[in-house]
């Protein structure tokens, strides 16, 4: 069974999912100065904010994610007062930046979650389950949403996703860099680490052929499957092996092929820990089944999103969709010796192939997610 | 389909145990204490041996699915603290899985070699049963053969002053499967009755103490130890508080015969 994209919203640092698209085509947006946290003591002098004010404020995951499902269920007609909706939030850091005001009193303890900030947006959704998945968040909540309107355990899903900085993850970026990295390098030979991103994503999707009194406009996408795996190899590390698994699965529950494919909006973070092992897993499992996709990514425009990572892939996968035109790679200049084999976009933009688009989302602890998406 | 699973195995960890005891002395050092609870309550449903260290091949078919919601707080407020005071040379790299809040779920699967869709559930009072929910989907939707339900939480200073005092360090884990004699149903939304959370059968099923996120999975456990010990046939548990809402999830003995 397979699952329909009926609507959607997506913020990033570079604005809504429009102006991040054009920008993405462009080639040209990049991080900003830090501006949470001391950049000096972070060891961090970069990132990629949501423009809206002080990034110290506390609670602007929460903000930002009231806005996306208010928005995408706007844009899905889908209204959770006449049909039964739930919602699926996938998030990194959750609000973990109130926790770093190191004053308990602040924080209401069930502000960490997200049900709140969702039925801000829509007091009649049911079920609200935060799913805080580390960096492949955004691609377990697509999993979790899939299998509930799959299930008949709900209607309608909001499978969003959340994540604004915190100073203990941009410590720990730090704590490992060699020096502080100007800008994400998916990909790249000459790669020098991270920067985090901010931002959010929600969309609603319902089980292919259910009843949908309330549709108003046609499908995004179709989504066939997301693979699920955990690597349960190293605290860090990831591993090919692992990813590959979550690959195959994806496929298997597709009952398609690795071959069909004809695009991958990579995970890709510019780190020597992911880039040579994603490209070591597409090599496994798409190109050793006669698989030659394009591979595109995201981070180097708009940072490492952490939990929404997937869902800002998602965004832009649907517009090549649409548009039939794919954004290169970000701040790549020139592959890493694993990726010479491989087809990474660099510099201008690419007709959108036919075939399948895989989605790729993997997290601290081996937990990956791949998602197959392919034309309504 | 039927939307409800087979509790296999059952543990509530006491907080009062030492972890080495549990675990064996090796690999804890730099572990949060929901970490190790829940690889303590892990352990003892899967029921190996004091100390002994799961040794067998990677097993893809089992998820795991961890609730808490304090885990990491205080890993997190003391990085803080840290950068804050000296820059990131005051910070240990040894902590860095600890900043990330899934390191729950994630060390259950790489401590027992668990290979399967492992989810990290922080939606407060609910978690628990919110876990439950996500566990048996991850059976019917056939993702995986087994999974490991387990709840954590601790009571440390940042965790305790966020929660407040009735919070008690604990954890509990439930196996859950497609067939067996005790079987739980898929959890509903709904208040408690009157009077708080009452079991339908004979026997109190209340963990001791105020468990947050792993209130849900500790009820489940001990109602399923009761419907095993034949002291009921069936108990509905319950978890949630005011602000995060209810759910409730009934345990009961198979009705029909086994297959």
């Amino acid at each position: 069974m397979t699952a329909l994209i009926l609507g959607g919203a997506t913020l990033t640092s570079l604005g809504d999912g429009a102006a991040t698209f054009t920008a993405l085509l462009a080639g040209d947006a990049g991080p900003v100065p830090l501006a949470h946290g001391d950049p000096g003591r972070l060891r961090v002098t970069r990132g990629h904010h949501v423009p809206d004010g002080d990034p110290n404020t506390p609670f602007r995951a929460s903000g930002w994610l009231t806005r996306c499902v208010r928005e995408a269920l706007d844009a899905s007609a889908v209204d959770p007062a006449r049909t039964r909706v739930a919602c699926v939030v996938g998030s990194g850091l959750r609000e973990l930046a109130a926790v770093e005001l190191l004053d308990p009193r602040a924080v209401p303890v069930q502000r960490l979650h997200f049900a709140h900030a969702v039925r801000r947006a829509a007091p009649e959704i049911g079920e609200v389950v935060t799913v805080s998945n580390a960096c492949s968040a955004g691609g377990h909540a697509l999993a979790l949403a899939q299998d509930m309107v799959e299930l008949g355990d709900a209607d309608a899903v909001v499978v969003a996703a959340t994540d604004a900085m915190t100073e203990s993850m941009l410590a720990m970026i730090g704590r490992v860099a060699d020096e502080p990295t100007d800008r994400v390098r998916p990909f790249d030979a000459g790669r020098t680490g991270v920067l985090l991103g901010e931002g959010a994503a929600a969309f609603v999707i319902v089980a292919e052929g259910s009843h949908r009194p309330d549709q108003r406009g046609a499908a995004l996408a179709r989504v066939l499957a997301t693979g699920l795996s955990c690597d349960a190899h190293h605290e860090t590390a990831p591993s090919a092996e692992g990813i590959g698994r979550a690959m195959r699965d994806a496929y298997h529950r597709a009952g398609r092929r690795p071959r069909e494919t004809g695009l991958v909006l990579a995970h890709g973070t510019g780190t020597a820990l992911n880039d040579p092992t994603e490209c070591a897993a597409l090599r496994d499992v798409l190109v050793a089944d006669g698989g030659d996709p394009l591979i595109t990514g995201v981070k180097g425009a708009v940072g490492h999103t952490s939990g929404v990572a997937a869902l800002t892939s998602l965004d832009v996968a649907l517009r090549c969709l649409r548009t039939g035109r794919v954004p290169p790679i970000t701040g790549l200049r020139t592959p890493l010796p694993e990726g010479k084999d491989l087809r990474l976009l660099i510099g201008e933009p690419a007709p959108t192939p036919g075939g399948l688009v895989q989605l790729d989302a993997f997290g601290f602890g081996g937990v990956n997610a791949v998602t197959l998406l392919e034309r309504p | 389909m039927t939307a409800a699973a087979a509790v296999v195995g059952t543990a509530v960890h006491d907080p009062g145990l030492d972890a080495r005891q549990v675990l064996g002395r090796k690999g804890l050092l730099y572990k949060e204490p929901a970490t190790r609870l829940a690889l303590c309550a892990v352990h003892q449903a899967l029921a190996l041996e004091p100390g002994e260290r799961p040794d067998w091949p990677l097993r893809p078919r089992t998820a795991v699915v961890a609730c808490s919601n304090l885990g990491n707080v205080q890993t997190v407020s003391e990085v803080t603290r840290a950068v804050r005071a000296g820059g990131v040379r005051e910070v240990s790299p040894m902590a860095a899985p600890n900043a990330s809040s899934n390191v729950i779920a994630s060390t259950v699967a790489l401590w027992f070699r668990l290979g399967g869709p492992n989810l990290m559930i922080c939606s407060g009072a609910t978690a628990g049963l919110d876990g439950l929910a996500m566990a048996l989907r991850l059976l019917r939707a056939g993702r995986a053969d087994q999974v490991v339900l387990v709840g954590a939480e601790p009571a440390d200073e940042v965790a305790t002053a966020l929660y407040g005092p009735s919070l008690r360090a604990g954890a509990a884990c439930v196996l859950l499967e497609a067939e067996g004699d005790v079987l739980v149903e898929a959890p509903t939304a709904g208040e408690p009755s009157p009077g708080g959370p009452s079991p339908s059968g004979s026997v109190a099923q209340e963990p001791a103490g105020d468990l947050y996120g792993a209130h849900g999975v500790a009820a489940v456990a001990l109602a399923a130890r009761a419907v095993v010990a034949g002291h009921t046939e069936t108990v509905t548990v319950t978890c949630g508080s005011a602000e995060d809402g209810w759910r409730s999830a009934l345990v009961r003995r198979r009705r029909e015969a086994p297959r």
